[in-house]
């Protein structure tokens, strides 16, 4: 099958008569007539358009005026009779919301092929493929959010909203080609996003560039009182507060990054990681070396847990939100780690090796934690961490063989099980590589979302002095 | 986190027992019913939070006749992407039971999911508080057995819907009105030993739950109910393995079913057998008990920590709020009744009234009976004439026209006001009865005085319009007037009687003798 056939369901949703209005033909419009049956990024299309920003929606979020599947088979006649919070606030900000994108089923996967709609197939063309678009090589967009970076790299939105348990925006920033921001845990109200696990989620943003991005960050970080996990705005006074102490002493401009101090995790480059992502990798911290930035090795030593504590949290509060769902059909097939025979060595265990992986950070980095009752300052410590985002670059669709969907989580899910702020950024690819799109991660303290996204950009312009050079 | 490898807490009951953590009170019942026999008792109570919003959602808590499925957010249907938000007021209600039963509250506790599936309960688990409780431990004293009840610990958890199956349609309906609603899980020492002990003791915790306002607790509207623990064992011998029985929805059927089970428990040992430990169910028709699920037969609920809510601090400052709001308790109340000067009758009869129901909901001070009273203990208004009113007139009528206490129409101001119309005079007796009747029948904001003077009650008081009568009915009556004159006794009252009746009532008795006597005086 060449090309991807977009669920029976995701068509049948898709109303014509708003591809064929011609009165306001926007460019995203365009964008989601000529390429949405390809990509199948948008399983819902919005019949209206008013406002001047474009946003998509995840179909985990939700929409009291759109489907709200979760690309699963048991939602698929499901509209929530509300608007998640997130949603209310891009609607009052006056953004148009022109559809819900596709995702890996409850947001479980890293390559969206988990889902009732069909798989995602990655818009990406590599510059010199002679091919036609439509029958281009057949990569992933990864996962889960894979319909929202999809979508904003083929130019159907500016920005999707996105949620996060593992890597679920950041993995598919980075197979994409586009900016993709998971925030410090709490900081985005959780109302109206269908919970897989709720120590984990977050709703993230996926943007064409961290200008973007930020914007709609600004738009959402509100304290909300129906998420009780939301920070408080104490909280977010005091995390501002020890954050901008520490901007101050550099990150004014992109330019000038002298007094930045970015470690270089050692446990980031596992063996897994595709050698080819290594040298863009080097090139990247060389020149922001070159604009003054110091970059020193740390090292975080639980991080081989993460992946086993990961999946053990992950899969024990999934078993429990999903019980809504099938738990009368299906009873007691849910998790083995909460089994009271279980329950110490594989949950408490895996609660106290996400203390550890916390601990880890925490050492690291420079500015205090504003979670912590009585911060403990680190003058050797460093500003943000830096990573590559993904293990290699988008796998094949069409030979899934190779691909172990576990494993694609490996350098994300150690910020998620610590709540920390991670933005994924594009850069360019090297000569030796396949050429397709990859990401470096930027991770910060708890609240430093500000100091994240300035990294971001300082990179961004990195590679766009770069590619104008080119 | 979670202390998983801690047993829950029922199964502790026995071995507590037998290690001899046990208090002075703790006298095996030695009646002859059981010859040879001892008893051991624990028991779980549900009491509903009487809080106004459900214990996670900000839906109404229904009444007796809401409509099924009328006060459901989309949280209590576990619609996907609703999160739970604590309702304060629980709290604090949890906390002045916790106090009542001088229960050592927790400053830290935390919110667990327990897994099952069954229709009623949407999201597939129910928050509770099992492993960390808001308030460890208390006491309870049972006047009657002269007994002390040791509590364990009081929990927080979230109330199921209700299914209700139609056999004859073959159809399952559900109603979750009750899901979500708050719920305290009272849980006892296995203290009690005997049918009727335990008995005193739901009733007693009852009234307490009552007069601080933290239940109904009704157990015929199932606004409480009860689990219980029963074993049996030869004295000087370690307890007896237990079997719980549950869903018990009044005091007497619990009374009969620990009856019924010490019977079959005491039966089967008898020739032998062991009694294996099990959840039983209490049939009200035959009065037995019946097997529900063996031991072996358990669900493993597959606690988890709930990852929405993080774990309740209570400050100090919030805990001592609670106790300077808190109301009184029965004993207390009993203590202020007694010092008004009421007998133990009238302080039964008014404590009774509305079961004690003095506070509304989410704790607000009620106008409940005794509150009634004691705000009518101002202007030298002497407690007798008080309660009286209150117990031969107002109860009574109320309870005549069947209505209860809380619907009661007067105001303090108007009952006041109409007590000391009485008392100076200014309406006789009789023709107060006549309004208080009136005033209930006719609710109305207007003063009583008002009242009266509209419906011409108001005592015949002028001099000069009383002399008229009673010289009427003299001219009237001149041989018994005379007689009066002679000094016969008692003759006085038909003439008395004449002048009352012609001012239809409206005359006081007194003034009018004073005014005959005047007039027939002899100088």
């Amino acid at each position: 099958m060449r090309r991807c056939l977009p669920g029976s369901l995701a068509r049948r949703r898709l109303p014509s008569r708003s591809l064929t209005t011609s009165t306001a033909q926007t460019s995203w419009r365009i964008a989601v007539q000529n390429k949405n049956a390809s990509v199948n990024a948008l399983v819902y299309v919005a019949p209206d358009d008013a406002g001047t920003i474009s946003e998509a929606v995840k179909d985990n979020i939700c929409t009291k005026n759109m489907p709200t599947t979760c690309s699963s088979a048991m939602l698929r006649d499901f509209t929530s009779p509300f608007d998640a919070t997130v949603v209310q606030l891009l609607n009052d900000s006056g953004a148009t919301i022109i559809g819900k994108t596709n995702c890996d089923e409850f947001g479980m996967g890293s390559l969206n092929i988990h889902s009732v709609h069909g798989p995602v197939v990655n818009p990406y063309q590599h510059p010199a493929s002679a091919m036609e678009w439509h029958v281009r090589e057949r990569r992933s967009a990864g996962g889960s959010s894979g319909g929202s970076a999809a979508a904003v790299a083929a130019g159907m939105c500016d920005v999707a909203l996105a949620t996060d348990t593992g890597g679920s925006v950041r993995l598919p920033a980075s197979y994409c080609g586009v900016v993709g921001l998971k925030p410090s845990y709490g900081l985005i109200s959780r109302w109206g996003v269908v919970s897989f696990a709720d120590s984990l989620d977050c709703v993230g943003i996926i943007g064409k560039n961290v200008a973007s991005t930020s914007r709609v960050f600004d738009v959402l970080s509100k304290f909300d009182e129906r998420d009780p996990t939301a920070a408080r705005s104490s909280t977010r006074e005091k995390a501002q507060e020890l954050s901008s102490e520490q901007m101050a002493e550099g990150l004014s401009c992109s330019r000038d990054l002298t007094d930045l101090h970015i470690g270089i995790p050692q446990e980031y480059f596992p063996a897994s990681l595709d050698s080819s992502i290594v040298s863009p990798f080097r090139r990247v911290v060389h020149a922001l070396k070159t604009r003054g930035a110091t970059v020193l090795p740390v090292s975080l030593p639980s991080t081989r847990y993460a992946l086993s504590a990961y999946y053990v949290i992950a899969s024990a509060e999934a078993s429990s939100n999903l019980a809504r769902y099938d738990g009368v059909q299906y009873g007691l097939h849910g998790t083995y780690a909460l089994t009271a025979d279980a329950f110490d060595n594989y949950f408490l265990q895996s609660q106290r090796l996400r203390q550890c992986i916390r601990d880890d950070f925490m050492r690291v980095f420079r500015v205090p934690n504003p979670l912590a009752e009585s911060p403990a300052r680190n003058e050797a410590g460093v500003h943000v961490l830096l990573h590559p985002s993904a293990v290699c670059t988008a796998p094949h669709l069409d030979e899934q063989d190779g691909l172990d969907a576990y494993t694609q989580d490996v350098l994300t899910v150690p910020a998620s099980l610590a709540g920390l702020p991670a933005l994924s950024v594009p850069i360019m690819a090297g000569a030796e590589g396949d050429g397709w799109p990859l990401g470096v991660s930027i991770v910060g303290q708890w609240g430093c979302e500000k100091m994240v996204l300035a990294v971001g950009a300082a990179i961004e312009d990195v590679e766009l002095k770069r590619e104008s050079l080119a | 986190m979670l202390a998983r490898s801690r047993t829950p807490s029922l199964r502790t009951h026995h071995r507590l027992y037998s290690t001899g953590l046990t208090n002075t009170v703790r006298t095996f019942e030695k009646g002859n019913r059981w010859p040879g026999w001892e008893v051991v008792i624990g028991i779980e109570v549900h009491a509903q939070i009487k809080s106004r919003k459900k214990l996670f959602s900000h839906a109404w808590t229904p009444n007796l006749g809401s409509t099924p499925n009328s006060c459901v957010s989309p949280y209590d249907a576990a619609f996907p992407g609703t999160l739970p938000r604590l309702n304060p007021a629980c709290i604090s209600l949890a906390l002045r039971t916790a106090i009542a039963l001088r229960s050592d509250i927790q400053h830290r506790s935390a919110f667990d999911r327990k897994h099952y599936f069954y229709s009623d309960l949407p999201a597939g688990y129910q928050i509770t508080q099992h492993y960390h409780p808001i308030a460890r431990g208390g006491h309870i004293f049972l006047p009657q057995s002269d007994v002390s009840v040791r509590i364990e610990q009081i929990q927080l958890e979230q109330d199921t819907g209700k299914s209700m199956f139609d056999p004859r349609r073959r159809l399952l309906s559900i109603d979750l009105n009750r899901a979500g609603m708050g719920l305290m899980e009272i849980v006892s020492k296995p203290d009690l030993r005997s049918p009727e002990q335990a008995g005193e003791y739901v009733r007693t915790l009852q009234a307490v739950l009552r007069t601080i306002g933290a239940s109904d607790g009704n157990m015929e509207q199932g606004s409480l109910r009860c689990d219980v623990n029963v074993s049996v064992n030869r004295p000087g011998q370690p307890p007896g393995t237990r079997c719980e029985i549950k869903n018990l929805n009044s005091v007497r059927f619990m009374i009969a079913a620990i009856g019924s089970e010490v019977y079959r428990q005491i039966a089967m040992l008898d020739t032998g057998t062991s009694v294996p430990q099990e959840t039983r169910g209490f049939n009200e028709d035959t009065g037995e008990t019946f097997t529900l699920r063996s031991k072996e037969g358990a669900p493993d609920y597959r606690y988890m920590p709930d990852p929405n809510l993080p774990p309740l601090f209570l400050t100090s400052g919030l805990i001592s709020s609670v106790q300077e709001d808190m109301p009184a308790l029965p004993d207390e109340i009993r203590e202020r009744l007694v010092s008004h000067g009421l007998t133990q009758n009238e302080i039964d009869v008014l404590m009774a009234v509305d079961s004690g129901h003095e506070v509304g909901f989410d704790g607000r001070q009620g106008r409940g009976a005794v509150t009634y009273f004691e705000a009518l203990l101002t202007n030298d208004r002497s407690s007798k004439t008080v309660i009286n009113w209150i117990i031969h007139e107002l109860l009574g009528q109320l309870a005549l026209r069947k209505k209860v206490f809380r619907e009661n129409p007067i105001s303090l101001e108007q009952m006041g006001g109409l007590i000391d119309m009485v008392q100076s005079g200014l309406v006789t007796g009789s023709s107060g009865k006549l309004l208080l009747r009136h005033m209930l029948d006719n609710p109305s904001p207007a003063a009583s005085t008002e009242l009266a003077r509209r419906l011409g009650l108001l005592a015949t008081r002028e001099d000069g319009l009383l002399e008229q009568l009673c010289v009427q009915a003299i001219a009237n009556m001149p041989e018994e007037a005379d007689a009066v004159r002679r000094g016969v006794p008692n003759v006085i009252n038909k003439l008395l009687g004449r002048v009352m009746k012609s001012s239809k009532g409206t005359t006081n008795p007194q003034s009018v003798r004073k005014m005959l006597e005047k007039l027939l005086s002899p100088s």
